[in-house]
This record gives structure tokens, sequence and C-alpha cells, in this order.
């Protein structure tokens, strides 16, 4: 086999593996549910969960962390979701992500989601749930979640978080297309 | 650039990039807040924008809008800010590297939380290391602090 044969077989099996991979549990039975788990790829990702918790103490976790902490410094999410008076979340957060290596990473209004929204280590199921409930999605229509997920800068940040740290898949227009078929699918959420 | 620091307007030869760190201490002379880290882990640095805490390392010269406070400008008329006062009165400081950070955190404090439980003073004081360990004697200049402006 020439080298140049050997990496089309090889690319044309990494292909398959591709395919097989994205088509997924749950495939050709449900296009809402295909959406739905583009999302939850999103949602679940550390970049995402590690704010989206339900105590106080938002995570250090992603493949970059090496073992899931709580953050550090006794960080927490105060009254207000800013953090508490002293120890704000934008004492160290800044606008934008710090140049230094290992420096804290920044985007505008850095602050914990409410406590209702977790998504840190909940199922599918319960992200889903929760993410259709306007009692526990801020009051929000699908679609304003939708745009919220593509146009809010702080969201944004999930995606481009700086060196040395992983990014959400895909993209914030790819989320809000997806969050738009899902919903136009009846916005089905899986069985577990 | 141009930078409003302890009320005092400066216009200084600097990249937007630097850190306001660099730039208070190298810049303008204003040696109060330490470098410790450098990346938003120690609290060394400590400084107010508007009244708010922020670590001076990371945070650069082209992002501040607003007006800086550094210990230097605490004191008013002749006068030490009663946190500084207390931290005197119990004799806070070891070495004292990280104190001007210290207290800058401890007056954010105090001016949110007049009257801080020990929890509150966890809460805010805990991204400010102390390499000397003096946090009982923080905690009680607090304490102090709080008690003198009580009333005041
Ligand atoms: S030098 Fe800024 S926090 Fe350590
Ligand atoms: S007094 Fe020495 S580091 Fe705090």
């Amino acid at each position: 086999m020439t080298d140049r044969r050997r990496t089309f077989v090889g690319l044309a099996g990494l292909g398959l593996a591709v395919a097989l991979i994205s088509v997924g549990p749950g495939h050709a039975q449900d296009p809402g549910l295909d959406a739905w788990q583009g999302i939850y790829a999103v949602f679940s990702h550390p970049r995402c969960a590690n704010c989206h918790v339900e105590d106080a103490r938002p995570r250090w976790s992603g493949a970059h962390y090496g073992k899931t902490r709580v953050h550090g410094m006794n960080v927490q999410r105060g009254a207000d979701g800013l953090g508490n008076p002293g120890l704000r979340c934008t004492t160290c957060h800044q606008e934008e992500n710090a140049a230094q290596l290992h420096g804290p990473p920044g985007a505008p209004a850095w602050h914990l989601a409410p406590a209702e929204m977790a998504w840190w280590q909940k199922s599918s199921k319960e992200i889903c749930e929760q993410v259709k409930d306007p009692a526990r999605n801020g009051n929000r229509t699908l679609e304003e979640i939708a745009v919220h997920v593509r146009d809010d800068d702080l969201v944004g940040w999930g995606w481009a978080p700086g060196k040395g740290r992983e990014p959400a898949p895909g993209s914030a227009e790819e989320t809000y297309r997806l969050l738009q078929q899902w919903s136009a699918a009846g916005a089905p959420c899986p069985a577990e | 650039m141009k930078l409003n620091v302890n009320g005092r307007e400066h216009e200084i030869d600097v990249e937007p990039e630097m850190p306001l760190l660099w730039a208070l201490r190298d810049a303008l002379d204003i040696r109060g807040p330490k470098f410790g880290c450098g990346i938003a882990q120690c609290g060394a640095c400590t400084v107010f924008i508007d009244g708010a805490p922020v670590r001076s390392c990371s945070v650069t010269v082209g992002e501040v809008s607003g007006a800086v406070t550094t210990i230097e400008g605490l004191a008013a008329d002749g006068r030490l800010h009663p946190v500084q006062q207390a931290w005197i009165d119990e004799q806070v400081a070891q070495c004292g590297y990280c104190q001007a950070g210290q207290i800058m955190t401890a007056v954010a404090l105090l001016q949110a939380v007049p009257e801080p439980t020990d929890e509150d003073i966890d809460n805010a004081m805990s991204g400010n290391l102390c390499r000397c360990g003096t946090y009982p004697r923080i905690r009680a200049a607090i304490k102090r602090a709080a008690s003198a402006t009580a009333g005041a």
C-alpha cells in the first residue's frame, strides 16, 4: 500500500467514525432530540456548567484543570450573584481575559448564573426541563434563550475562553441555531 | 494614557496593555500596592476602582475607566483611615508585604458590611494571602475598626 493510499484509507475510516459518533444514540427518531444533544453538549461543558451551580461555589473543572475543585479563595455567589462584599467576581475578573499565563479570565459582568439554573452535574433531562421552565429560566421564551445564548458577552466567552482553556463545543451561532431547531421540533427532552 | 489616582489626574506614557499595578508603581511611583503573584491569586496589589476592590495586577491601564484609590489615598485631612488606625492598634503587620492589600479589602468589606461577622470576614478576606500568617490579628483589627466607626 502506498503512503498516500494508506492515508486515504485512514481518513476514510476516521470519516466513518466521525459520522457514527455524530449520529449517536437517538438519531433518525427525533430531530428535536438530536438538536437537544448538541445543546446539552454545550450547556454541560465545563466552560458553561462551572458557573451554573446549585450551591454557592463556582467550580474549577475541565480538561486543563486536572481534578475538579471548587473555586479557590473561598469565592462564593453572594447575595446578588456577583460575589461577596470585599471579594466580588469583578475584583479579579475584568472585561477581558488577563494576558498573563494563568491570569484570571474575563468577560463583561462576570457572575454566577442563578441557583435555579443549575447545570453542574445535572442530567440531560434535568437541564432540558430547567431550560424550558419559565420559573427557572429567567422567565424567558425559547426564542429569548436562543438570542441570549447568541448575543450575551459572558455566554460568548465560553467559546473564546483564552489560551490554556478548552472552549465550549461549536459556536454561539451554531448553538443559537440548534436552540431554534429544538424549539421548532417541539423542544423534546430526553428520557434521562 | 490618563489615570485618576487618589484624586489627582495623571497623564502617563505607557501602553494600554500595561497592568495597572505596573503603571502605579513604575510610572507614578505609587508603591503601596505590591506585586505578589501577578495573576490575581494573592491580593497584595488590591486597589479600588470607583470604590470597588480590584486586583491591579490583572486589570490593564486601558481597561480602567474610573477613579483609582490606593492605600496612599485612604487617609483624609491628615488622619489615618479608621481601618489603618485599627491595624496599628492591633499591631497587625509582620513583614507587611501583604498588608496594603489586606487593608484595602477590609475597607471594602466594612463599607458594604459595617459590622461583619467572622463569616463575612472570611468571605471577604480569603483572596488576600499573608505568608506571615497574621490572619488572627487581621480579624481583630477589622472588628476593632467596625466598633470604632459604629455610631460615628
Ligand atoms: S499581585 Fe495581584 S493578586 Fe497577587
Ligand atoms: S505580613 Fe508578611 S505577608 Fe502578610
